[in-house]
């Protein structure tokens, strides 16, 4: 039977919160030590910034969605993603790790490089690619970076905060993978056009040289915690596990492309790391960042205040 | 929250036209054809204007007679000259295949989007508080007035059946 998106969209409309309706100063902030601050300042930096690029994904896929409920669908999505960036912003105000103005943390070179990629060409890559690509990133690193956060800290408020962001993430991961499901029934053709598309160079460049340093960097930050990296690479491996369960999903060459890094991924004996993630992490740390020239004016609008006047 | 939530005053229809708005807030909610006319009017008087538009139409400085096709070439055009940060653009465009193909006349709508004291914002609009608008991503926009677009999802709310 075809999934029901209008009951979906309606799920969603239903299930919006806002930052306002937590009590930010509520006891439990007193549970951030001196040294669990500085051990997650970055993290939670990262986070916050992968939040909101993720944001930027998803008004891409806005444009290219297959129908008007799905758009309507993503614009929501866009907008709960900017909501977890915002409140994870709040989570750290309320840790004492922002500066004084309260100004957002500096993204790393990978997330710059990120955001690059998705204002040059968020907008021109194919559905398809987009499509799977997003949930991908949406388990390893939110899923898995999420699991971290609510392992290391015991602040009440923290996990109020991650009970609505998980269950909207929920959402979207069920949404993500019935729009693959229903780009994988469309029509063989329609599927093979989409994926060569994609395939101009300076995209499939783009991704590689984005994409693939940045799980590996966030696996880097996650080590330098103490963390098991196991967790990320369990995250990762829902992808395929939530992509085999569907009907249609397997039709999707992008879906397999993605599936087959994946796996590489979480190998961590590949060669893949070894001769390809982990060098271009130390690569990207040498781009100077004023090469990439100034992101657009989304980038700003991240903010930690529940109320603006 | 629905409408009714809100404290504050509401204007709908054209009560907005001739309103001295001077020292308040105001939230604009309507779709850009109907916010491309209300918007220049507002920030005339009010403290500040945020707009929430809630789906981009668009913009033609002037009727254009003939095609769709052409008025649509002059809002394109218009945007481009009009806004120069890619992203707000963006915002402004209607989409290619589900979006609007009219054209609105709003000579001043852009100029008004670019003053300070004014802010777009395309955040779905999910509940109306107290003092202000909820939207989805999370933030509670304060206003003293509201005014609703002829045509906007909120129209109809709080009007007798």
């Amino acid at each position: 039977m075809a999934y029901d998106f209008a009951a979906m969209l309606q799920t969603i409309k239903d299930k919006q919160w806002s930052l306002a309706d937590i009590d930010w100063d509520a006891p439990g902030a007193e549970t951030m030590t001196d040294e669990l601050r500085a051990k997650m300042r970055p993290f939670m930096a990262d986070l916050v910034w992968i939040e909101h690029v993720g944001a930027r994904g998803f008004a891409s896929l806005a444009k290219k969605a297959p129908t008007p409920v799905i758009q309507e669908i993503y614009r929501y999505f866009h907008a709960e993603e900017q909501k977890h960036a915002n409140a994870e912003l709040a989570l750290m105000k309320r840790w004492g790790m922002l500066d004084e103005h309260g100004s957002m943390p500096e993204p790393n070179i990978n997330v710059k490089l990120a955001i690059k990629v998705l204002d040059d060409y968020g907008d021109t890559l194919p559905l398809t690619a987009l499509a799977t690509l997003i949930p991908l990133l949406e388990c390893a690193l939110d899923g898995a970076l999420v699991k971290f956060l609510l392992d290391e800290v015991s602040d009440p408020v923290c996990h109020q905060v991650f009970r609505h962001i998980n269950s909207d993430e929920a959402r979207h991961i069920t949404a993500d993978f019935e729009v693959l499901e229903l780009i994988g029934a469309g029509s063989t053709t329609k599927l093979l056009t989409e994926s060569i598309g994609s395939l101009k160079p300076q995209i499939v460049l783009g991704l590689i040289v984005v994409f693939v340093p940045l799980i590996n960097k966030m696996r880097d930050n996650i080590v330098a915690m103490g963390l098991p990296e196991k967790k990320l690479y369990n995250a990762v491996k829902r992808f395929s596990a939530i992509g085999g369960r569907g009907e249609f999903t397997k039709r999707v060459p992008a879906y397999h492309v993605l599936k087959a890094q994946a796996a590489m991924i979480v190998d961590r004996s590949h060669v893949y790391h070894r001769l390809l993630a982990d060098p271009m992490v130390k690569v990207t740390r040498l781009i100077p960042a004023r090469l990439l020239g100034k992101p657009q004016s989304w980038t700003e609008e991240i903010t930690h205040e529940p109320v603006a006047s | 929250m629905s409408l009714g939530a809100f404290r504050g005053e509401v204007l709908r229809g054209t009560e907005w036209f001739g309103h001295d708005f001077t020292g308040q807030r105001v939230a604009v909610v309507a779709p850009g054809r109907e916010a491309a006319q209300i918007v220049p009017e507002v920030v005339a008087t009010a403290r500040s204007v945020k707009v929430f538009q809630e789906e981009p139409d668009w913009v033609v400085p002037m009727p254009v007679p003939g095609p769709t096709v052409l008025g649509v070439a002059v809002a394109r055009v218009f945007l481009r000259w009009q806004v120069k940060d890619p992203w707000i653009r963006r915002l402004l465009t209607p989409d290619r295949r589900f979006g609007s193909r009219k054209t609105a006349p709003g000579l001043g709508y852009y100029g008004a989007l670019r003053r300070p004291d004014c802010k777009l914002i395309t955040w779905p609009v999910y509940a109306f508080a107290p003092d202000g608008i909820r939207t989805a991503e999370g933030i509670e926009h304060q206003a003293d007035v509201v005014v609703l677009g002829a045509s906007s999802l909120f129209a109809k709310e709080g009007l007798p059946a």
